[in-house]
Order: C-alpha cells, then sequence, then structure tokens
C-alpha cells in the first residue's frame, strides 16, 4: 500500500515533509480514502457479502412465491409435505417409545423445497431468514447510526465544556445506563397491547418498527458517549486543540474541526460494533413483544424461536445466528477499512 | 382449577355424597396410564426406608402458608406434611378421589339437615414442635381460615355460621359459636348455615388444615407452621430450597389418610431453567422435574428413557375465551366460526403430539361427570372431532359481518401457549379477521385476561380440575355469578351470562342433592347448549407427565394432587 | 478529591431517587400488573380482594405507597416480596451479592486479557491475514446471544458429551468459594468463558482501533526516533494512551454486571445472584424486589462511573478533573 498524502492542516512531526497537495496535482482527501479502500482487500470482501446479504433479503418475496412455493407468515401445523416420493407430516410425530413430542422436518438442502427445513409451526426456516434479514437489518443500523449521532453529539459537549455541562449530561448517563430496560419494556409491551400508546398527536401500535429503534437507540447513548466523552476530555488539553482556542476560534468551530475529525475513528470503530449488539437486543425486545410481532420475523425472533428446537433441529436457531455473524463481521471488517482509508496518519509500519 | 398451579374453588361434586360412614367412590376413572404404576404395596416396606429425595422446580410457588398458598406444586408437598379433619385418600389410581377421616377418627355425624358436622378428633396425634391436636386448635384453625385472608375464605367457607362477617372484618373474626370444640368430650362441631353436601370435600383441602392454636394470624410468608404429617418443613429460601425432613413426633395413625413416608429427606431445589432440569434427571443429579418438559425434550424422553417416564389423563381442559361483550365476538355466529375452523389436531401437536393430549369438543372433559360425547363443530358431523371446517367458518364470518374486523390474542409468553396462539392467529387471519398475536408474561396474564377493563378479545387459557366437579367446570367459568367487570378476580373471562342457561345450572346443582346421576344429565344439557352459545372453543385435554431419575421406585399417581411425594423409593 | 466525592455522592442520590421514582411510576401506569388479586389468590371474592388491598395499602394515593416503600426499604429495611411473601428484599440480595461478583470478576478478567491480546495482536499485525481474523472472531462473540450460547454449552457439557469429554463438569449450580473451592471454580468456569466470550470481541475491536490511531501521535514517533523496538513502544508507550476509551468501556459494563446485567448467563446456568433475582422479579412482577435490585444496580453504575473518572486522571495526566 501506498503512504498516505499529508493533508494540509493536520500536524507534521518531525522526519515527514509537508507537501502542498496543489504543487503535486494530487488528489483529495476523500478520493485518496477512496482509493485506499479499495485496494484494502478485506474490506472489498466485506462489501460484497454486505451487498449479497442486502440483494438476498430484498428478495425474500420472490423467493418465497417463485422458488419456495411457501408462505413463510401462515402456520402450517398439520401440512405435510413429499420427499423422496413419501409424503409426510411437517411436523412429526414421534413413534418409538411412548411416541412423545413432533419434530419439525429438517434441512433438505435443495433450495427449492425447504432448505433449512421449518420451525415449529410448519412454516420454511430458509423463506423466514430472508424475510427476518430485512428488519435485522432496517432495525440493527438505524439504531446504531441514531445511537451514535446523538451519543457524538453528547459525548462532544460533555467533554468539551466540562463543568456543569457535563455534569448534568454525565448524571443523564449515568440514569440511562442504569435504567431497568428489561422492566420498561415488559411494562410497555402490556400498555402497548392494551390501548397502545400515545405520544402527542402520534400514536404508536405494537406493531410500529420505530419504537424498538428508539428504544434501542437510546439505551445505548451511554455506551458511545462516555468513550467519547473521554477521549475528549483528553484532546482537550492537547497543543493543537490550545492553539486554535488561542488564536480565538470559536467553541463551535473547534469542535467541529478539530475535535470532531479526531473522534471519528472511533466512532467509525464503535457504529458496526453497535449494529452487532443492536440486532441482538432487538430479539430481546422483539420476545416481549415490542417491534417485531408474529408472524413477523427478524433473525433474533427466529433465534427466540429455535431455541425451542435446540436440542432436535438447532439448524432453525443457527442459520440466523450465522447470518449476524456474517452481517456483523462484515460491517465491522468494511468498517476497519473505511477508518483505516480515512486516518491521515495512518501508515504501515517502517514505511517511510 | 386455572391451572397445574391452581386449584378449583366453589362447588364440589356431590356424586362423592358424603353421609355418616358412606363413601363411595365417583364415576369412571379416565383412562390409564400410559406407562401404568405399580400397585401400591400394602404394607410399608422398611428396605425401601431412607434416603434423600430431590426434587427440581424452576420457581418457588410463594408462601408456605397452607392456608393461602394456591399452587399445586405446594399442595402436592402439603399431603405428606399438613392433615385436616377428612383428607383424600392418599392411593394410586381413581380410589384417590374417596374422602376419608384423617384427623378426625371417622366420617362426621351429620345432623339437623345437613347443617351441622360433628367430628371426633383422634387422640395421640402430636405437631411437629410436640404439642398435642387439641379441638382448640381445630376451632382456631377454622378462624385463622378468615383472619389470614385465605383465598378460598370466601368460596369454600362462608357456608360456616358468621363467615360473612368474619370476611368483611376478618380482624374481630369470631367463630367461637359455629365452631365449638369440646375439649373434654374431644369433639369438635361445625354449624352451617345451609345443608351442603360438599362440606367434607372442602375439610380434605390443604386450605383447612389444622395447625396449632399459637400460630400467627398473618402470612406465615416463609416461616413453616408446625406440621402433623410424616414430614416437616426444615427450611424454606424461595430462591434456593425447600427442604422436608421427618417429623419426628409422627405415628402412623391410617394408612389410607397419611401414610409412613420412605424417603428421610425431600428437597425440592428452586433455579434451574426447565432444560436444565431434564438434563440434570437424565443425569441422575435430580430424581423428579415438577415442570412440563420443553417441547424439544419430549422425544428423548420418550424414546431413550421411556421406562422413567409416566403418562397420566387430566381431568383438565385448555381453551379460547372469547369476550361474549365487546366486538367482534359478541355476534354468536362469529364465536361459532372459531369453533368451527380451530385446528385442534394442530394444537395438540404443538402441545406434544397424540399421546400427550386429546382434541376435545365439549366443555366437560371426556370421562368426566355429565360429560356426553357430542361434537357440534366437526366437518362432517358425528360425535368426535375429526377436523375443522374453514369454509364453514369463512361463511360464517362473512354472514355476521364482523370480517375485517381487528381481533387481537392474548396468551401467554411461555412456547407452548405463544405457539398455540400463532396458530390461532393464522387461524383467524384466515377466515377473514385482522388478527395480531399478544403474549403476555405468564404471571400476570392470567388476571389481566379477566379485567373487562383490558378488553381482552379473546385469549388462550386453561382450566384444571381436581375432581370431577360437572358444576365446577360449567357454574364456575360460566355462571353469572362469576362475573364481576373491572375487577382482576373474574373467571368468567368470556363475560357470559345467559339467563336461561344460569337457571338450568342453578337446577342442576339443586338437582345435586337429591340425585347425582339426574343432576349429570342436567349438567350435559347445560354443556350442549353452552357449546351452542359457544363462549368458549374448548380446543384439548392435556396429560401430565412425571419424569423421575433410574434411581426412583414405587410411582403412585394420585388423580387428586397427582405424584405421591412421599411414597418414592429412592433406595 | 474531597469535593470530588462529595460532588459524587450527591449525584448518586439523584440518580437513585430518579431511578426509584421512574420504576414506581412505570409500573403502577400499567395495566394489569396491579399485585392485590395476585396476592389474595386465584378466584378470590371481591371482599377478599378489597381486604388484601387494604392490608398491603394498596388503597393509599401512590405519593405515600412511594414514601411508605422507600422507608420499608432504607430506613425499616423490612420490605418483604409481593410474591414470595415473608422473604425480604435486602437479605435475598444480600445472599445473591457474592455470586454475582464470583461470576462477573472471573468472567472480567477472562475478557480484558483475550480482549486487549486479539486487540493487541491485530493492531501489530495488521495488513496481514490475522488483523481480519481476530476482528471476526470478535464478532463471533458479539453476535452470539449470551442465552442462546448458554444453552449450547449446556447441551454440550452437560448432555451430549456428558458421558465422555466433560464428565468432569460438574452439575448447574453455585457452591461458595469458602465451602470448596475447586467446585466452585469447576461450577463457574463455563458461565466466565460465557461471558467473556460476549466482550471480549467489544474490547479487542476498540482496542485494535485506538492503538493504531496511537501509534501515530507525536511521543510514538519520538519513542521510535529514540530507537525504541516496536513492541516495546506498542506495549509501554501506545497501549496506555489507549485505554481511555477501554477504561471507559469497562467502568459501563463492569458496573452494570455487578448490578445484575449478566442476568440471563446466571439464568441459564443456574446462579441464583443478583441478575436471576432480578429475572425472577421480573417474570413475578414484583415490585418491592425489582425496585430493591434496580436500585442495588444503579448504584454499582454511578460508583463505576465515579471510579472511571477518576482513573483519567491516571491514564492521562493532562487532564484535569475540574
Amino acid at each position: 500500500m501506498s503512504a498516505a498524502l499529508e493533508v494540509a492542516g493536520a500536524t507534521t512531526g518531525p522526519g515527514t515533509q509537508a507537501v502542498d497537495p496543489a504543487a503535486h496535482g494530487s488528489a483529495g482527501p476523500w478520493r485518496t480514502a477512496l482509493g485506499q479502500l479499495v485496494r484494502n482487500k478485506a474490506a472489498m470482501a466485506s462489501l460484497i457479502l454486505l451487498v449479497l446479504i442486502v440483494l438476498a433479503c430484498l428478495c425474500a418475496p420472490l423467493y418465497a412465491s417463485k422458488i419456495a412455493h411457501v408462505d413463510p407468515f401462515a402456520s402450517n401445523v398439520s401440512g405435510t409435505t413429499i420427499i423422496d416420493g413419501k409424503t409426510q407430516p411437517l411436523l412429526e410425530p414421534s413413534s418409538t417409545g411412548l411416541g412423545l413430542g413432533v419434530t419439525p422436518i429438517g434441512p433438505t438442502w435443495d433450495p427449492t423445497h425447504y432448505f433449512l427445513g421449518v420451525d415449529n409451526q410448519g412454516r420454511d426456516v430458509f423463506a423466514r431468514l430472508l424475510y427476518g434479514g430485512r428488519n435485522s437489518l432496517l432495525i440493527g443500523i438505524s439504531s446504531a447510526v441514531i445511537c451514535c449521532a446523538i451519543a457524538t453529539v453528547l459525548g462532544v459537549l460533555a467533554g468539551y465544556f466540562g463543568g456543569a455541562v457535563d455534569g448534568v449530561l454525565s448524571r443523564l448517563f449515568d440514569v440511562v445506563w442504569a435504567f431497568p430496560v428489561y422492566l420498561l419494556a415488559i411494562c410497555l409491551s402490556v400498555v402497548l397491547i392494551t390501548s397502545g400508546l400515545d405520544l402527542g398527536p402520534v400514536h404508536i401500535g405494537p406493531g410500529s418498527l420505530w419504537l424498538p429503534i428508539g428504544i434501542i437507540a437510546l439505551i445505548y447513548v451511554p455506551y458511545v458517549a462516555r468513550p467519547l466523552r473521554g477521549q475528549v476530555m483528553a484532546l482537550r488539553q492537547k497543543e493543537f486543540l490550545q492553539a486554535s482556542i488561542g488564536i480565538g476560534a470559536s467553541d463551535w468551530r473547534v469542535m467541529r474541526r478539530e475535535v470532531l475529525p479526531n473522534i471519528l475513528p472511533t466512532v467509525i470503530v464503535l457504529l458496526p460494533l453497535m449494529t452487532a449488539l443492536n440486532m441482538l437486543t432487538e430479539s430481546a425486545l422483539s420476545f416481549l413483544s415490542i417491534g417485531v410481532q408474529p408472524p413477523n420475523a427478524s433473525w433474533g425472533t427466529i433465534i427466540n424461536d429455535g431455541l425451542g428446537l435446540l436440542y432436535t433441529r438447532p439448524a432453525v436457531t443457527i442459520a440466523p445466528g450465522l447470518a449476524i455473524v456474517l452481517t456483523a463481521g462484515a460491517l465491522n471488517v468494511l468498517g476497519d477499512g473505511v477508518r483505516d482509508a480515512l486516518d491521515p496518519k495512518a501508515k504501515l509500519r517502517g514505511a517511510a | 382449577m386455572k391451572s397445574r398451579h391452581v386449584l378449583a374453588s366453589t362447588a364440589l361434586t356431590a356424586a362423592l355424597v358424603v353421609t355418616a360412614g358412606c363413601s363411595s367412590s365417583s364415576t369412571p376413572s379416565s383412562s390409564a396410564n400410559a406407562s401404568g404404576s405399580a400397585a401400591a404395596p400394602t404394607s410399608f416396606q422398611e428396605q425401601h426406608k431412607g434416603g434423600t429425595l430431590h426434587l427440581v422446580a424452576k420457581a418457588a410457588a410463594g408462601t408456605i402458608d397452607p392456608m393461602i398458598n394456591y399452587t399445586l406444586q405446594y399442595w402436592q408437598l402439603y399431603q405428606a406434611m399438613y392433615d385436616g379433619l377428612l383428607a383424600f385418600k392418599k392411593v394410586d389410581g381413581v380410589k384417590s378421589f374417596t374422602v376419608v377421616p384423617d384427623l378426625a377418627e371417622e366420617m362426621p355425624q351429620v345432623s339437623d339437615g345437613g347443617k351441622t358436622y360433628t367430628f371426633t378428633l383422634r387422640k395421640g396425634i402430636k405437631f411437629s414442635n410436640g404439642a398435642d391436636v387439641t379441638p382448640d386448635d381445630v376451632v382456631a384453625s377454622f378462624t385463622r381460615i378468615f383472619k389470614v385472608n385465605s383465598p378460598t375464605a370466601g368460596s369454600f367457607y362462608n357456608g360456616i355460621v358468621g363467615a360473612d362477617a368474619c370476611i368483611k372484618t376478618p380482624a374481630t373474626c369470631d367463630l367461637s359459636k359455629a365452631v365449638v370444640g369440646d375439649a373434654k368430650a374431644g369433639t369438635v362441631t361445625i354449624h352451617l348455615v345451609a345443608p351442603d353436601p360438599e362440606f367434607p370435600y372442602k375439610l380434605a383441602v390443604p386450605h383447612a388444615t389444622i395447625v396449632p392454636k399459637n400460630s400467627p394470624m398473618t402470612d406465615a410468608g416463609t416461616t413453616p407452621l408446625p406440621t402433623t404429617g410424616p414430614y416437616m418443613v426444615k427450611s424454606y429460601d424461595p430462591n434456593r430450597a425447600l427442604i422436608m425432613v421427618r417429623n419426628p413426633h409422627f405415628k402412623e395413625w391410617s394408612h389410607d389418610a397419611q401414610p409412613q413416608g420412605y424417603p428421610d429427606e425431600i428437597d425440592e431445589t428452586f433455579g434451574l431453567t426447565v432444560e436444565a432440569e431434564v438434563t440434570a434427571v437424565e443425569n441422575g443429579q435430580a430424581d423428579w422435574v415438577f415442570d412440563p418438559p420443553p417441547a424439544d425434550r419430549l422425544n428423548e424422553i420418550g424414546s431413550k428413557y421411556a421406562k422413567q417416564a409416566h403418562v397420566n389423563a387430566l381431568t383438565a381442559m385448555w381453551y379460547l375465551a372469547m369476550n361474549v361483550n365487546i366486538a367482534p365476538f359478541d355476534n354468536i355466529k362469529a364465536r361459532q366460526a372459531v369453533n368451527w375452523a380451530l385446528d385442534r389436531a394442530g394444537a395438540v401437536s404443538l402441545y406434544g403430539g397424540k399421546n400427550l393430549a386429546q382434541p376435545v369438543c365439549t366443555f366437560l372433559p371426556p370421562d368426566f361427570p355429565g360429560h356426553v360425547d357430542d361434537c357440534q363443530y366437526t366437518k362432517g358431523g358425528g360425535t368426535t372431532w375429526k377436523e375443522p371446517d374453514v369454509a364453514k367458518a369463512k361463511q360464517l364470518v362473512k354472514e355476521s359481518g364482523t370480517a375485517g374486523q381487528a381481533v387481537a390474542v392474548v396468551t401467554t409468553d411461555d412456547e407452548v401457549n405463544k405457539a398455540i396462539g400463532e396458530n390461532v392467529q393464522s387461524m383467524l387471519n384466515e377466515i377473514g379477521y385482522k388478527a395480531t398475536l399478544k403474549p403476555i408474561s405468564g404471571n400476570i396474564q392470567f388476571t389481566y385476561i379477566q379485567n373487562t377493563n383490558n378488553k381482552v378479545q379473546i385469549s388462550l387459557t386453561s382450566w384444571y380440575q381436581d375432581y370431577p366437579a360437572a358444576s365446577d367446570f360449567l357454574n364456575v367459568l360460566l355462571g353469572c355469578g362469576s362475573f364481576h367487570p373491572g375487577s382482576d378476580s373474574s373467571i368468567n373471562i368470556s363475560g357470559f351470562c345467559d339467563k336461561t342457561i344460569d337457571a338450568q345450572m342453578q337446577k342442576a346443582l339443586a338437582t345435586e342433592q337429591t340425585s347425582m346421576d339426574e343432576a349429570n344429565m342436567m349438567w350435559g344439557e347445560v354443556d350442549k347448549a353452552v357449546m351452542t352459545a359457544s363462549p368458549t372453543a374448548p380446543i384439548f385435554t392435556p396429560k401430565l407427565i412425571d419424569f423421575l431419575s433410574a434411581r426412583v421406585g414405587n410411582y403412585q399417581f394420585s388423580k387428586q394432587f397427582y405424584m405421591l411425594v412421599s411414597q418414592l423409593w429412592v433406595q | 478529591m474531597g469535593r470530588f466525592i462529595v460532588r459524587r455522592f450527591a449525584a448518586a442520590l439523584f440518580v437513585l431517587f430518579a431511578i426509584s421514582v421512574l420504576v414506581f411510576l412505570i409500573f403502577f401506569a400499567t395495566p394489569g400488573v396491579d399485585p392485590a388479586a395476585r396476592i389474595a389468590g386465584r378466584n378470590a371474592s371481591q371482599a377478599t380482594l378489597a381486604q388484601v388491598r387494604h392490608e398491603f395499602g394498596l388503597d393509599r394515593p401512590l405519593p405515600v405507597r412511594y414514601v411508605l416503600m422507600m422507608r420499608h426499604l432504607f430506613i425499616d429495611r423490612d420490605l418483604t416480596s409481593y410474591v414470595n411473601r415473608g422473604a425480604r428484599v435486602i437479605p435475598q440480595i444480600w445472599q445473591a451479592v457474592p455470586v454475582t461478583l464470583s461470576l462477573v470478576i472471573g468472567a472480567a478478567v477472562l475478557w480484558m486479557f483475550f480482549g486487549v491480546l486479539m486487540g493487541t495482536v491485530a493492531a501489530a499485525r495488521r495488513g496481514t491475514a490475522l488483523d481480519p481474523l481476530m476482528v471476526l472472531l470478535g464478532i463471533i462473540g458479539i453476535s452470539m446471544p449470551v442465552y442462546w450460547l448458554g444453552e449450547v454449552v449446556n447441551l454440550v457439557t452437560q448432555n451430549a458429551l456428558h458421558d465422555s469429554v466433560f464428565s468432569w463438569v460438574p452439575p448447574l449450580g453455585y457452591v461458595p468459594l469458602t465451602e470448596n473451592p475447586l467446585q466452585w471454580a469447576l461450577r463457574l468456569l463455563f458461565p466466565w468463558l460465557t461471558l467473556a466470550v460476549l466482550y471480549a470481541g467489544i474490547y479487542a475491536r476498540v482496542l485494535r482501533g485506538e492503538l493504531l490511531s496511537s501509534l501515530n501521535e507525536d511521543y510514538v514517533r519520538t519513542a521510535r526516533a529514540k530507537g525504541l523496538s516496536e513492541r516495546r513502544i506498542l506495549i509501554k508507550h501506545a497501549l496506555r494512551c489507549s485505554l481511555i476509551p477501554i477504561v471507559a468501556l469497562f467502568g459501563l459494563d463492569f458496573g452494570a454486571l455487578v448490578g445484575g446485567a449478566a442476568l440471563l448467563t446466571e439464568v441459564v446456568f443456574g446462579l441464583p445472584g443478583v441478575g436471576k433475582l432480578t429475572y425472577d422479579a421480573l417474570q413475578n412482577v414484583d415490585l418491592p424486589v425489582i425496585m430493591g435490585c434496580v436500585l442495588y444496580a444503579a448504584f454499582f453504575v454511578v460508583l463505576a462511573n465515579a471510579v472511571v473518572d477518576l482513573l483519567y486522571a491516571v491514564l492521562e495526566p493532562r487532564v484535569r478533573y475540574a
């Protein structure tokens, strides 16, 4: 990889030469970053994987109706299917010993016919997986973005201004972080079930996806804001910042031009991390009936449903888990690549 | 009874009418155990005495006070600890429905047209703290029922003279005129306001336990009360365990009423998940799991561990309660459509298969007194349910004019209930509604669906009866007297109050005092009428699995309180 | 320093008050959670219901009930559960504390060790395949729901391979350290690993990012110019300044876990800690125990954050906590 060019305005240390971009006719910082990113093999692989996952999830209706010919949302408990020429019930009753229990059919590894088997309601797992991806990706990514945005603003404000502002914000973080979210979720679900929630002019029903997005975004704000706050507090003491203030730059300008770019790498690392955590938190909330309602699916709800089949059909609970791992993994590797590409000071060890 | 954890209230059967000296057993029992329990040994087998029995349960079941606790989990354990004037015979099979004298020497003398019961106390029985059991203790115990606000004070024991005042102001409760103890003669006399053929049964449940007269007149909570049976509570920590040890002052006085126990110690530990409990029993780390096994372990238990599993039929029912006072189920056609379209076989599958549940089509379960084989909602007709008729249901929904309305199905959030709920939701969508599923935490769902303020349209719930009492099932769940709008305690969940049917029920109740068979026939008619009006949709009747570890022997199943814990052999 | 402590103590009181009020309000604003019917017993008569309501003070106005509950909790210290009547809240929590501490401290040691190791390796070996591999390992850890992981671990160690590979694994449950140290550790081994797997990945990721940033700081350049080895630079210099966000996260996580956030781990492995107590209380919607557990947890969150703020001054001497 080639070394990144110095960006005008960044500090230069001993041994490096200041470069005037205009004199050499080189690309601007964004194009440079993009170039670096493209050359990062791992990041590119992740990007392709992500695109594939998103495409697959978007094609869920196509898959369900044209390829698999199933309705992934209707219970099919007494349904039957033909495997190897034999008609077989989807939920097979046990025939050994006392004949207790029923077992759903397992993966057939045939993409046109119950690829991953069925769940405990007789529904096609793979089709639900694809539909579920839409909800998981939507909730996971939007709540992570909202969370990081709010947390960045609050963290910077708290760390930069200190004093009373920090005091109030830090107490707020404490209250939010110590807050019993499960209790809120349980009680909220009962309220939603009974009468729905009225926030001013807006009526929120139990199936609204904005509710889990909002709740998850808010409860993780302290988790992102406090590390950022700490960093900003350390940054505040640095010379270049002091210098900026010394020459009379306004707080706003300092925050925007000096503080923000320096904490951006941390935010970029935290963003995909929070996406993974949020997708899992969503499953806990959906279990308490806030967010994705049955028979709709998300990867988290499929994992929950599959837990009841862990001892007989582990595929049902492993497949969505794998999906989360792949998506989160790809997002994180890509995130690292973006972070590295944007970091003007990033150099390989030993590079000149 | 609402579930295994709760017992029924009110009117117990008069089928087992008890007059002095006569206690015949009831109607035919339900089908035999799938894995049959061995015939009980008639005498105590010394070689099997000893050892520690290790039971596991997911969680504790509340207060240890026998007069307040209303859960099957502890009633099962109380059988080996507490005694009342009368008791249900502690044997295997249908004879367990028979009431026998326990602390009383013999069945009571009933006089004054059935309003006065005189008991002679056995002599020589001591509490676990060494004190003798005297008539004063009996009087104090009955007063205590009201002072501690027992849940059945108003339903079982309100027939005692002066009970009404006691219920209203328990602090000043004085039953000295109604429950009279004669220390010299060793007798206790109870005066009722009106004759009650079921009174002996009410005396045989743990709420009528006899405790020492100096017991605290408040909820005992976690402090155990002295016992008269073969075991006593050594310690109770609701987060860890309930430890029972032998009562040093126990001497067997009646093998039928209170047999000597085999294990030296019985521990019930709490805190594991049900999956972990099943694994513990399989590994021999525990002896019996109270909670129903999860769906994905049933196959394993039924095949690999078949010898350690016992399946018994229960007189119980899972059903959908439809609110007849709000849309869309205030329309009878909509309700009948649900009965037509309900996939009962599917629900049976979700519960665990044909060997664990049986679809039902009547309000009274099969082999229940008053039950008549009949099915108004099966495709092609007949007396047993075969399959749903979705086309007919769709038509009925259209005719009712309620098509397209939003319906919310309220269930508890555990696996099986949620699965059945999803199936019902899917069915409702199919017949023309816009259905959603609303699972609620198991501990609040039951009171939630009873309160009309919550506007619950349709809910999935169950009712476990501990003794066959047609009056109980029908009158309690569907009688006008059980409907209390706006209250958390309104067991007539459907809010069903039909004057004609209610009159029929009262007539059947009255007939019980003269002829049980005639009364049962009348109950059969009530059942038919209720199914036509369709305020509920019965789904199936469940069976109970007892999963024991390999070392445990002498499994006895009482139809009344289920597995006899004290009779298990661990060595 | 003294002022700092006083200020933070006042802040803690404020946070506890705010949370207790919120919990109380949420509870009573929810339909269907009224404890009277559940305390009275199923199908209790209306008169019994009224009696119970009066006895438990549930017919009094909300603020009075709040004050009464706080008085029972803090002053009389005899607040009892609605569901397990007779069981006092404070002794229940007290009994559960050592279990949670054993679980969380052990897990924390493991996850910090692995997290720092993986993050450092990823940063040092950036550009090679080891970097994304470490990332992926970490992500796998984070992406697994803890309840699921615990169930799978139990499936393997207690059920499937219990007779062969894992026969040394004792039954689920907790044995106090003072009673039998070996059993204590054996029973906690898999819970430690399960909990640690979740967090190690987060710390590895964040540390990698921070290390890479600080490896380009001036003082690191200076150290390089002085001729120090990369390894020494990495460990002695770069690591120290990268720790600020790590310490912040650790404070949040550790504080929350000690307060009972590890509830699913405790439930799955049958450990009777504060988390399990909270979980049971939530399932039962048992307000007194919920209140006790939530306030206990809130206290630790505030404490942990205060300690973290103190640590900033140590890690970055230029930060003066005003």
